[in-house]
């Protein structure tokens, strides 16, 4: 069970109080890509944090205060400090904490991180078309093929470098900032995508194999839960396989 | 290339912090063939170091010049500083996008559409420096996000839309002291010479880019 296993606050809701000390909060989504690449970092680094889950089709009042556009994720300090856009809270955790540097300390490698991020950047956008497609029952044979194409791309990085991950023979920042796109390919029916790409694949089995990543892994049911709720339109679905 | 706007982030931010550069200028409308082993995609700016590393994409190239070279560092210290001026960065994003569209659509149709989307953006930084009370948008001082957003501003005079800072009185007052910062005021470019680029760039010719030399 997931740290971030609680109920959505919708509209109506009490606003919450003020971050404890010693603790920062994350106001997330359980399915939501963007927000699951901070809960990846907090995680991997061992940070103190409770997470606000917000219903992203009935978003509360208050939420608005957090974000102007009620977007998330958004970290929120004890300080009353937001950070927000998923990029921007990842580094900024990544700076503020101690332990563990999930960035490289050289400037060249983290220019390179930084590059192979506005390599991937199509990729969130295609998964999603696909997805919507793929529910609304039309063809995105167009789609999948550039879905592909970004793969290939990836897929000849990991071949020139020879390295297990993307920053290396270690998993680092950028693993973490492209794993949730590739942890929901099979559940958006476009897990083929990966089958012209075999190194792609290795990389998928060993981030797997990440404690990190393992501790946030979605079961497939409970994704396709969430996914035939949303697709309804029924706002229940953020909070689809939490117990009563 | 002397009057690329994401090229000209970089060379303020080398001349901010006194790092010794050489700089390569490419015709982009006859690039060649080798500066597509530097960059596939054939963009300026890449900085090339002599241990024949490579860093594209002009914010990238900022941030790496800021980490690896020593003396005043243009991001702030502090993570929660930085990922301010950082939020502020990516609200900027529609900006040189809108520019182009304003470069490519002059003397033709109607630009009254992008001269409101224009309006919104500006009043979003104004917004910034409004909440901030500060002169620039990272603070009291010039730092790393003025640098990076400066470039499309000096364009404003050369598309003769100076106008349009005159409904956000403290993005007006930044242009200024921007203007007297050493660093910017060594590299502007004047009005005429942009001009003159912008005229044969958007005719596609050869010689654009080296227009006034």
């Amino acid at each position: 069970m997931t740290d971030d296993a609680t109920r959505t606050l919708g509209k109506g809701s009490i606003p919450p109080g003020p971050v404890p000390e010693g603790v920062i909060r994350l106001y997330s989504m359980r399915f939501c890509p963007y927000a699951h690449r901070t809960r990846l970092v907090l995680r991997a680094k061992g940070i103190r944090h409770e997470v606000i889950n917000i219903n992203l089709r009935n978003k509360p009042e208050w939420y608005f205060t957090k974000h102007p556009f009620g977007q998330i994720p958004v970290l929120e300090n004890s300080k009353c400090q937001l950070i927000y856009e998923s990029v921007i809270a990842c580094e900024y955790l990544d700076d503020a904490y101690p332990g563990r540097k999930l960035y490289p300390y050289d400037p060249y490698e983290r220019a390179r991180q930084k590059m192979l991020l506005e390599l991937f950047y199509k990729v969130p956008h295609l998964t999603k078309e696909c997805l919507v497609a793929l529910r609304c029952g039309r063809d995105c044979a167009d789609l999948k093929l550039a879905l592909r194409q970004e793969f290939c791309n990836l897929e000849e990085i990991l071949g020139y470098q020879n390295t297990v991950f993307f920053g290396g023979d270690c998993i680092s920042m950028i693993d973490y900032l492209f794993w949730p796109w590739f942890e929901r390919l099979d559940v958006y029916g476009i897990a083929d995508c990966v089958n012209h790409t075999p190194t792609l694949r290795l990389w998928i089995a060993a981030m797997k194999q990440d404690p990190t990543v393992c501790s946030l892994l979605t079961d497939k049911n409970t994704f396709l839960g969430f996914l035939n709720l949303y697709f309804q339109n029924n706002p229940a679905a953020f909070d689809y396989g939490l117990s009563c | 290339m002397r009057f690329c706007p994401f090229a000209k982030r970089t060379l303020l931010v080398l001349r901010a912090k006194g790092i010794r550069h050489e700089v390569i200028n490419i015709n982009l409308k006859n690039k060649p063939e080798w500066f597509f082993k530097k960059n596939p995609l054939g963009l300026v700016p890449v900085l090339e170091t002599s241990l024949g590393q490579l860093i594209c994409e002009s914010a990238i190239t900022c941030e790496y010049l800021d980490e690896a070279y020593p003396g005043k560092k243009l991001w702030p210290e502090d993570p929660y500083e930085k990922a301010c001026q950082k939020m502020v960065f990516e609200s900027f994003s529609k900006m040189p996008s809108l520019m182009i569209s304003f470069l490519r659509t002059q003397n033709k149709e109607d630009c009254s559409g992008l001269k409101e989307e224009l309006h919104k953006e500006f009043s979003k930084l104004e917004e910034v420096l409004t909440n901030k009370k500060t002169t620039f948008f990272g603070g009291s001082s010039l730092s790393m996000i003025d640098y990076l957003i400066w470039p499309w501003f000096e364009w404003l005079e050369a598309l003769e839309l100076n106008e349009y800072v005159d409904h956000t009185p403290n993005l007006k007052l930044w242009m200024a002291s921007m203007r007297k910062d050493p660093t910017v005021s060594s590299l502007l470019t004047d009005v005429k010479t942009f001009q003159g680029f912008f005229n044969l760039y958007m005719q596609n010719s050869p010689e654009a880019c080296d227009y006034g030399l």
